[in-house]
């Protein structure tokens, strides 16, 4: 199978295309290494700046530089013909403001060039005469899980009392970035699970002063150099830095995000050609004939995947050399991450018939993922629950710190399960009649559902896909959670509410919907009986997941929640009692009526979890 | 002349009545709806220190000083939304710290020659850090000018005046263009598409027979994917005002966008007329995009260059420039012209 694929892509591009497609490459890779080697400048030529005869050179192509008198010059400034002009070492401004712009542009370039001189003339001591060091002490507990009501507090650390609006906090919220700053080494590894437990402090010894003197001269080096792009690090102050206030240039913060858009980029696009390979063949129904082959569904898939996989290994092996990572370790994180991709990308593929739906939906499956990767790993460090993405364990490791056995399971486990669970449903539905039919997206999902149940094992099913579901459910809820921090707060949490019951009883009653929809179920007893094993089957698999993050997450209100007062029973005769209500009136009045049990059902749903929420307050 | 503009009617029927593209803009609206929180996130990458520039949080500093000359230090955090308590010592400033009274504890010695060691005790949370550490940063700037000055060395250009020009620098030289532009790449894989779709489809030989001309067909196909990116275009400039970002010289920036929409349109049609499959173009389109844009960079100026000085406002862009865009769509377009035909007739 995979042989057959690989020949298939050779195939698509030889003869002439291939001279092409090569021609092109080359072109590509040259003009991006001539662009590497000059300075690339995004805003080349954006202020127009006239000077005199007697002002400083400016070497910088944001500025277009032309010489004028004294006397031009101020008139083409009055006429809006330039937008500064230097006049010797003063610099003129109109009152545009383009001219404040370029002014605040024109300063820092000759702060720059002003400090390079001092550090020429003077010796170190008189030209830097401040250095800090960067020393770290825990602020007590800071357990984000301890608010589980409210999604997006003081993500920050902030306090209430300073930030003044709601829309501060938010931006605030978003230009959280960790990463580097100063070229100095990683910090020593610290015991990071101890997060809660306070660190001493560390006496302020006085630092040699030769130390700092070293590091000034370093920085300096570096910022003469005055590379356009700061450095890669994982982190953004690490503790024992030697910071110099005028020769900061702050890194790029976000090592979570760069990490994403090296691995994850290069995988998703490498998927997105598994995706067109399976819908062409599809579409041209030479998937059909492979069937009748002697080969099972499951090695017609993973033959056509193999391919694409070992590529995405291969590149997952280059960026971590690049980057200087482990790559063992890096391996094993980011092998479920591929997998997980490419299991969203066959669901996009078995799912949709024509490309135009294809390209639309694999950018939604790509920005959900990022999503649901990136955002957990904001937390590294701070918070253990972040270790639900597979990121915070690649954050970890370029930090060079470590991390446990149990956090590498938690982060990776749920990605191998999706994958496991698509392969499962894909061998399940790969037949003529689903692979080639039109219909809207609901029935096609209704459709995959059907053919996964096991008709002979109908308990064992509807037990298994209630279970199933759990990690699904809890993505939605993950993603909604993101999306109502638009709104205000108490909108959030109604929002919130509303959201989380009702998919979860879409879940949990789906499987037996269907079952009815297709006329097979006909007695009440049956219907009853299903719809308590969806529910506890939903149950077990949601508090299954707690308990995984439990081992990880030690001190949490997720304890206090599982085990405070009977919290066990009361849950499993909420879910069958609203899951059977959902069930039993679908039944009574026909799947027209699918949309009212749901709304009933979310409204019993509703009513317990505001009393449990009650209680706990 | 009728027969191209139901053509081009049936190629936008089916671009809106594709749900998908609906949602895709839904999304995109959605997106703008963040724009805030998302601007000051893609800001950091750009200039991590306008971080500090965009924040107007007050944090709390706990000063533990021994050394002479601390006044200067105390006086420029007033200035700048530093809280301060003052400490008489470590233990009580550290106790302050853990209670969650002070989110940093400076501590200032005294100096040696003239060089002052502070220590800067932070949490360790990383968002936090980031956060005091941007806030701290210009007193601290300032602080170190006083003590160079004391030491009598002397910076110029210390108080130019002008505005912080870094988010006018990148909304103009980066966000404006990649909005002005995208619309044209959409445009590029509608067109790929809607045109391998009716290769594998085989439709093309029923429209063969039909009474339009194939140029005509694919015509109208670009046409459509232009038309999109138009609206796109149009839109994003509305957007952006609302936003308070104003395009100057917006009818020209709109038509700069069109032009490039439709010579990207015009490529990719004859690269999906040549290849025939959907797969092989895709892949083509993406690495001639990469080179593309690489190459434009050697321009001046460059389709991103020219958009982001006609949205600023300089003086010497104008029609001329534009107009000098026009030159390749017209040399593809011909190009279109005399090789369309034979590309659909060839066989595979």
């Amino acid at each position: 199978m995979s042989r057959r694929e690989i020949t298939r892509l050779r195939a698509r591009f030889s003869g002439k295309s291939r001279v092409i497609v090569l021609a092109i490459l080359a072109l590509t890779i040259v003009s991006s290494y001539v662009i590497y080697h000059q300075d690339l400048v995004i805003s080349k030529g954006l202020y127009i700046v006239g000077v005199s005869a007697d002002a400083p050179v400016i070497a910088d192509s944001r500025f277009n530089i032309t010489e004028h008198d004294r006397e031009t010059g101020y008139e083409l400034l009055e006429r809006g013909a330039i937008d500064l002009y230097l006049d010797g070492e003063e610099i003129v401004m109109s009152h545009t403001e383009r001219s404040e712009y370029a002014a605040g542009a024109l300063q820092k370039y000759l702060e720059k060039q002003e400090l390079l001189r001092v550090a020429d003339a003077y010796e170190i001591d008189r030209a830097f005469p401040l250095r800090i060091e960067i020393s770290y002490l825990d602020g007590g507990d800071e357990d984000l899980i301890a608010e589980p009501s409210a999604p997006a507090p003081d993500i920050a650390g902030i306090p209430d009392s300073t930030a003044p609006t709601d829309e501060t906090h938010k931006s605030l919220s978003s230009a959280e970035p960790p990463v580097a700053m100063s070229p100095e080494p990683v910090s020593p590894p610290e015991d990071k699970l101890a997060v809660a437990s306070p660190i001493a402090l560390p006496e302020p010894m006085p630092l040699s002063p030769a130390a700092t003197d070293d590091a000034v001269r370093k920085q300096l080096t570096d910022f003469a150099e005055s590379r356009q792009l700061p450095e890669f690090k994982a982190e953004f102050i690490s503790e024992n830095d030697i910071i110099i206030p005028s020769l900061m240039t702050p890194p790029i913060p976000l090592a979570q995000v760069i990490i994403t858009f090296l691995y994850v980029v290069p995988v998703f696009f490498i998927s997105l050609f598994f995706t067109s390979s399976f819908t062409e063949e599809k579409v041209s129904r030479k998937l059909i004939v492979l069937l009748s082959a002697p080969v099972t569904r499951l090695q017609v898939i993973l033959g056509k995947m193999l391919p694409y996989l070992a590529y995405s290994i291969i590149v997952i092996i280059g960026v971590t050399m690049v980057l200087k990572g482990n790559i063992l370790l890096g391996l094993a994180i980011f092998i479920p991450v591929m997998l997980f991709i490419f299991s969203i990308y066959l669901i996009v593929a078995l799912t949709y018939r024509t490309f135009k739906d294809q390209t639309f939906f694999s950018v939604l499956a790509l920005s959900v993922v990022t999503v649901y990767l990136v955002g957990p790993a904001m937390f590294t460090g701070v918070n253990d629950l972040s270790y639900i993405s597979p990121l915070t364990l690649a954050v970890t490791m370029y930090r060079g710190e470590s991390f446990t056995v149990p956090q590498y399971f938690l982060a990776t486990t749920p990605l191998l399960l999706v994958f496991g669970q698509t392969m499962f449903v894909g061998t399940r539905v790969f037949n003529e009649e689903y692979l080639m039919g039109f219909r809207p997206l609901h029935k096609k999902i209704a459709e995959a559902m059907y053919l996964t149940l096991d008709r002979a094992h109908v308990n064992l099913s509807i037990l298994f896909m209630g279970m199933c579901l759990v990690p699904l459910v809890f993505m939605v809820e993950l993603a909604s959670i993101v999306f109502v921090t638009n709104l205000p707060m108490p909108f959030m949490l109604g929002f919130m509410l509303i959201v989380s019951v009702v998919v979860e009883e879409l879940a949990k009653s789906a499987g037996v919907v269907i079952l009815l929809q297709n006329n097979a179920l006909q007695r009440k007893r049956d219907v009853f009986k299903l719809a308590a094993l969806s529910a506890l089957g939903f149950m077990l698999a949601e508090k299954l997941l707690l308990l995984m993050a439990m081992s990880v997450v030690s001190d949490s209100m997720f304890v206090q929640a599982l085990t405070g007062g009977g919290l066990l029973l009361l849950p499993l005769a909420l879910h069958v009692v609203s899951t059977s209500v959902v069930c039993l009136f679908t039944a009574h009045f026909g799947t027209r009526f699918y949309l009212l049990a749901i709304i009933l059902g979310s409204m019993i749903h509703a009513i317990y979890n505001l009393y449990v929420m009650g209680t706990l307050l | 002349m009728s027969g191209f503009l139901a053509l081009l009617k049936r190629e936008l029927r089916s671009i809106t009545k594709e749900k998908t593209i609906m949602f895709a803009i839904i999304v995109q609206f959605f997106i703008a709806s963040f724009s805030s929180i998302i601007l000051v996130g893609i800001m950091a990458f750009y200039d991590p220190s306008s971080i500090g520039d965009s924040t107007h949080v007050r944090i709390r500093a706990g000063i533990v000083a021994t050394g002479e000359n601390v006044e200067p230090l105390l006086n420029y955090l007033d200035e700048s939304n530093v809280r301060l308590h003052v400490y008489p010592d470590m233990t009580t400033a550290e106790d302050a710290f853990k209670r969650r009274r002070i989110d940093t504890i400076m501590v200032v010695p005294e100096s040696r020659n003239g060089v002052v060691d502070m220590q800067l005790i932070m949490p360790e949370l990383d968002t936090k850090k980031t956060v005091i550490f941007m806030v701290l940063d210009e007193p601290l700037k300032r602080y170190e000018n006083y003590l160079r000055e004391s030491q009598g060395v002397d910076l110029n250009y210390n108080s130019v005046g002008g505005k912080p020009n870094t988010t006018y620098e990148f909304l103009y030289s980066l966000i404006v263009p990649i909005l002005m532009l995208f619309p044209a790449l959409i445009a590029g894989s509608i067109v790929i598409d809607t045109v391998s779709e009716e290769f594998e489809n085989k439709t093309f030989d029923t429209l063969a027979a039909a009474p339009v001309s194939l140029g005509q067909v694919v015509a109208s196909k670009m046409a459509a994917a232009v038309i999109t990116a138009a609206i796109q275009v149009i839109m994003w400039v509305g957007l952006l005002r609302l936003n308070n970002i104003v395009i100057e010289n917006a009818g020209l920036v709109i038509l700069l966008g069109v032009v490039i929409a439709a010579a990207i349109s015009v490529v990719t049609a004859i690269m999906a007329l040549y290849f025939k499959d959907r797969e092989r173009t895709q892949f083509v389109y993406s690495i001639v995009l990469v080179a593309l844009i690489g190459g434009s960079y050697f321009l001046n100026p460059s389709p991103f260059g020219l958009i982001t000085r006609l949205a600023a406002g300089d003086p010497s862009m104008g029609m001329f420039q534009v107009a000098l865009y026009a030159v390749p769509l017209a040399i593809v377009g011909l190009l279109f012209l005399k090789v369309s035909r034979r590309l659909v007739l060839s066989r595979r």
